[in-house]
């Protein structure tokens, strides 16, 4: 054995050779950090299982254990009083009714879309090979909806008034049926085809979505109202028809004549569109704030674990990581600041139709979430050591756990020696606690040898080998990892590639020294 | 056995069930408070809701449609029809819809058959029906429930609803007792079985924990609701009324703006929430430590000498400016408090109450009570309720004084409202209507306890009443509640003893009581106790429900001038 080599005794980690003073606490280490090797864990296991029994025969020195167990079982329950003294409750009872619900609505809608898909086949079939000359053009209307003959109507079936000279029959072109001039709707054929095929729609709509209803109701023109000019289309054996061809050929041709139960299921079915594709300039920037407040949120919780960890002194995390996480989180917020100013002010300056009511309640709400947002959770976290207090910290965790293995070692002693004393016939299970503990050392010296800031530097000689490859294959991950933030990884790969490197270094001393 | 977090719990899951995305919350007007009871506003902005709406406000319709709306609705007629009219001309993009209690079946129907747009995504029962104010307390918010000694046929069904969802909530198919004497005990029980029986599959509960519900009527014990406070929670309820975890401070001179209504709820106030419970002398001194940690933390803020000094404050403001709020609303309250307290003599008083309803010495009390009717000090409210307690304490005393006394009232210029109470007190909760002996039950125990109390503490002196219940919740824990006074409803009797208990009082709790619950679970981990109420109690919502139950009745007790 090398000289100046320290002797380790003690529940010593057979792989990161830390002392862990307790049994307890060292099957709990090999649980949180090796517990990629179940089996040095079982082994672990069953030595304590077998030592523990043989421990407990003396009286004197279970003592320990069983204060361990209580000292912990104590403080769980006085944490427990300290919050408070409720049992978490789980959610309560709850009944859904959304199945029941779904179920009559599909009922009830299944009629209107099966008729709304019969306009929607109908007008297809109507727009394909549209003839532009009136009468060939009516021709073509009803060969695909057959029409109402008009001499059986007397009253318009949907405002009942009679027809006449001034009031004359109309048909719908969808459904064929007979009205009058008030209770019909002109559709634009440009509406009709973009109806029909969906994929012209969207040009315009997403550009400009707080007009929808308006452009919606546009898109069909009261009769009676805007286009008062248009003529009924030529119907059989009318005088009116025949002046109206020789009038203005061309105008009927830019829509079709609908009544209003058809223009209705078809207007319903274009909202329903739209508010599929409705998606307001707030939305947009909603959500990149959210994606920035999840990103916050997820680096803040790390932030605060590396935070916490370097305050103790540990060496998991790197201070450095830890600065530029803090700035990335400042950045964000900072982000998130900008985007929320900008929500609250959306639309502002707008004069004539400036944000009122909801939506200017909304605006300055989000504005609000995100301000307390930003103070509770960003604000307010802890601020890094710097590197003087890091080191600091540092030499006080070495001392604290340096006296901490000191004390129990000492402990560990009184206890031998006074089990010595007291118990002369038991010797047999000494002998074979010793064996524990000196194979326990065996195993670490082995490894320690290799554990040091030597082999930080590699023999790249031969760069062929797979543990080599492996290593450098590692350091690039832990630099990906860096990069995207992820300490938990890049602690847990650092340990891997120190792992690696001892066990590379060990192979290394064996081939030298059979060499 | 947590009605605050079970109603926490099904509010988040509300927020969550409908995924990332602004959201409104639609709700009618009693779940606004239910909500608002459980949930701070920034708390509830964290979870992606920036609207509330209430159904019935008719607000004129505003394409929201990039909004997820919530609905959380008492399934009421009203209720249904309203939202069935949001559904045909939705004005939001799509909608979950929770109602807090039972609804039938025929109601999801029209519902369904409104929602032409398919902007339904989901219809929940989520049994969050009632004003959960601590882990064990909660209220229905009824302050007036009975009328001429009967129940107000709509408030007992919401009654029956409310506690239908506390035990939905909470998970319990309890054994049910009640107070033999009380009819409307009685029948409240009998509404709650008839429940159980129709919806039986949804009560189907693992049992390990024999749950008992346990009604009870205010009427047997009528002397609590009218004593004077001295715990924190309590004593603000007395002196200054919590409305749904608010207090209105508007009324006191020179309040600033922000501190015209404060809110105080142990959930989001740590001061509050750990002292609650404890003596106004307590208080005065927690106020103080406040107050001195304040001072010291903002004389290290005002130094702003270097940059370290700068950086510290601005990591620091946040939380100071968070103590900075909660000191200066403790300090408002617990200084209008004091200040009543003085104004009115109000130690005095209520050291007499205390001994009316403890002790039994009739002429020394008699003149007490004279002397603090003629102190011009004495609130008429405050020297309504002695005469209410001598009334109810010496009621069968051969030589009682209570035309005498009500003269005094009348002389000293009290208004009738108030001086017909001492009759009406009689007849609503009179020896007649009483099952059990509130004040001749004096054992030697209790003698001899007193005295050590009024040996170890001053303040104790203003605390020795004792609540009926804690005498009722002793006997029951301990198996020796009677099933003639107490009977179980139906054929059924709990052969173990119950772990948890759901108490319920019929007209009213009180937080005297709720403290008293609270105690008890902190000393018996074994058992949990909730408590309930239609409402809680101060003297003035009291005296309303006194008025109402005993308006039109034939009367018993006659003063002798009329």
């Amino acid at each position: 054995m090398a000289e100046g080599e320290q002797m380790l005794e003690g529940f010593l980690c057979s792989i990161c050779k830390t002392d862990l003073k307790t049994p307890h606490q060292l099957t709990k280490h090999f649980e949180e950090y090796h517990n990629d090797n179940p089996e040095i864990l079982k082994t672990l296991k069953e030595l304590y299982g077998k030592a523990k029994k043989k421990i407990l025969k003396h009286e004197g020195s279970s003592e320990e254990l069983v204060t361990l167990d209580t000292s912990l079982k104590y403080r769980e329950s006085s944490l427990d009083f300290y919050y408070n003294d409720w049992e978490p409750q789980e959610l309560g009872e709850t009944r859904s009714y959304t199945r029941y619900f779904t179920e009559v609505r599909n009922v009830r809608l299944e009629r209107y879309s099966a008729e709304t898909n019969k306009l929607i086949i109908r007008l297809d079939k109507l727009l394909n090979e549209l003839p532009s000359d009136p009468i060939s053009r009516r021709v073509h209307e009803q060969s695909i909806v057959p029409w109402i003959d008009d001499k059986s109507v007397k009253l318009c079936p949907t405002c009942a008034r009679s027809f006449h000279v001034a009031r004359r029959k109309h048909h719908c072109r969808l459904c064929g049926a007979v009205m009058c001039h008030d209770c019909t709707m002109f559709l634009a054929l440009g509406d009709a085809r973009n109806m029909v095929n969906p994929t012209l729609v969207q040009d315009d709509s997403a550009i400009s979505p707080t007009s929808t209803e308006s452009r919606i109701s546009g898109r069909f023109v009261r009769a009676g109202i805007g286009l008062s000019k248009l003529a009924r289309s030529p119907s059989s054996g009318s005088l009116n028809s025949i002046i109206s061809l020789v009038n203005d050929p061309s105008r009927s041709e830019q829509h079709f004549r609908l009544c209003v139960h058809c223009e209705e299921l078809l207007r319903f079915r274009e909202q329903l569109k739209e508010r599929k594709l409705s998606k307001p300039i707030i939305c947009q920037f909603y959500e990149k704030m959210r994606s920035y407040i999840d990103e916050a949120n997820e680096h803040s919780v790390m932030y605060n674990k590396m935070c916490e960890s370097l305050r103790k002194g540990e060496t998991t995390y790197n201070l450095q990581d830890a600065q530029t996480l803090r700035v990335k989180i400042a950045k964000l917020a900072e982000n998130i600041d900008l985007i929320s100013k900008r929500i609250s002010i959306l639309g502002i300056k707008d004069v004539d139709n400036p944000p009122k009511g909801q939506t200017l309640k909304l605006q300055q709400m989000i504005r609000s979430a995100a301000t307390t947002f930003l103070k509770e959770h960003l604000l307010n976290s802890k601020p890094l050591p710097t590197e003087e207090e890091y080191t600091a910290f540092k030499e006080r965790r070495r001392k604290a756990i340096e006296d901490r293995i000191e004390h129990e070692r000492q402990m560990e002693m009184e206890e031998l020696q006074r089990e010595r004393r007291r118990e002369q016939q038991n010797r047999e299970a000494l002998i074979s606690d010793f064996v524990i503990v000196s194979r326990n050392d065996q195993m670490i010296l082995d490894k320690s040898q290799g554990w040091g800031p030597s082999s930080a530097t590699p023999i790249l000689a031969s760069s062929m080998d797979p543990i080599i490859e492996q290593m450098n294959n590692l350091r690039a991950y832990i630099k990906q990892a860096r990069d995207a933030h992820k300490y938990d990884e890049v602690a847990t790969l650092e340990t891997n590639l120190r792992e690696l490197q001892s066990a590379y270094f060990a192979m290394n001393q064996g081939n030298s020294s059979d060499s | 056995m947590n009605v605050f977090s079970a109603l926490k719990l099904y509010i988040t899951k509300m927020t969550e069930e409908s995924g990332p995305g602004m959201k409104v919350l639609l709700m009618d007007k009693q779940t606004t408070s239910i909500v608002s009871n459980v949930y701070s506003k920034s708390e509830i902005l964290q979870k992606e809701v920036y609207l509330f709406e209430r159904i019935d406000s008719g607000a004129q319709p505003e394409g929201l449609r990039h909004l997820k709306c919530i609905v959380f609705l008492r399934p009421t007629a009203e209720n249904i029809s309203l939202l069935c009219r949001e559904l045909r001309c939705p004005k939001y993009g799509v909608y979950y819809i929770y109602f807090s209690n039972i609804i039938a079946k025929a109601d999801i129907k029209t519902l369904a058959e409104s929602d032409e747009q398919e902007v339904v995504r989901e219809v929940h029962e989520f049994y969050a029906d009632y004003l959960a104010l601590n882990p064990h307390l909660f209220s229905l918010g009824i302050n007036v429930c009975v009328q001429d000694l009967r129940w107000i046929p709509t408030h007992l069904q919401r009654t029956a609803q409310g506690i239908i969802s506390v035990l939905l909530s909470l998970r319990k198919c309890p054994f049910i007792r009640y107070q033999g004497g009380s009819d409307m005990s009685k029948i409240l029980a009998e509404k709650i079985r008839e429940t159980f029986s129709k919806e039986s599959n949804l009560f189907d509960f693992r049992q390990e924990l024999n749950p008992l519900l346990l009604i009870v009527d205010r009427r047997d014990d009528p002397v609590t609701p009218l004593l004077n406070q001295w715990t924190y929670q309590a004593m603000v309820h007395e002196l200054l009324t919590i409305n749904n975890n608010r207090v209105d401070l508007s009324h006191v001179n020179g309040i600033s703006k922000e501190l015209a209504e404060v809110v105080l709820s142990a959930e989001h106030d740590e001061f509050y929430a750990q002292n609650l419970y404890l003596n106004f002398g307590e208080i005065g001194q927690m106020i103080k430590t406040l107050m001195d940690d304040f001072q010291k933390k903002s004389k290290k803020n005002q130094k702003l000498e270097s940059i370290a000094d700068i950086k510290n404050f601005v990591e620091m403001y946040p939380q100071f400016k968070k103590i900075s709020g909660t000191v200066s609303k403790h300090v408002t309250v617990v200084g209008e408090l004091s200040s009543l307290v003085g104004k009115h003599n109000l130690l005095e008083v209520s050291e007499l109450e205390q001994e009316l309803s403890c002790q039994s010495e009739h002429s020394t009390q008699l003149q007490k009570i004279k002397k603090l009717i003629n102190d011009s000090r004495v609130r008429d409210v405050d020297a309504t309720r002695l005469v209410m307690l001598y009334a109810l304490h010496y009621e069968k005393h051969s030589n009682n004084d209570i035309t005498g006394l009500l003269d005094m009232l009348k002389k000293k210029g009290v208004p009738a409202t108030y001086t017909k109470l001492v009759y009406s007190i009689l007849e609503y909760s009179g020896v007649h209507a009483r099952q059990s002996n509130l004040f001749n039950h004096e054992g030697v125990s209790k003698i001899t306890k007193k005295l050590f109390m009024g040996l170890s503490g001053v303040d104790n002196i203003y605390t020795q009443h004792k609540p009926l219940l804690v005498e009722t919740l002793d006997d029951l824990l301990k198996g020796r509640l009677s099933t003639q006074t107490f009977p179980y409803l139906g054929n059924m009797v709990m052969s173990k003893r119950p772990q948890e208990i759901i108490v319920f009082i019929v007209g009213g709790a009180t937080y005297e009581e709720s403290l008293a619950v609270n105690n008890w679970n902190k000393q018996n981990p074994g058992t949990k106790i909730i408590l309930g109420g239609t409402t809680i109690h101060n003297f003035q919502t009291f005296t309303e429900e006194i008025q109402s139950a005993t308006n039109s009745i034939t009367r018993r007790y006659r003063s002798r001038n009329n």
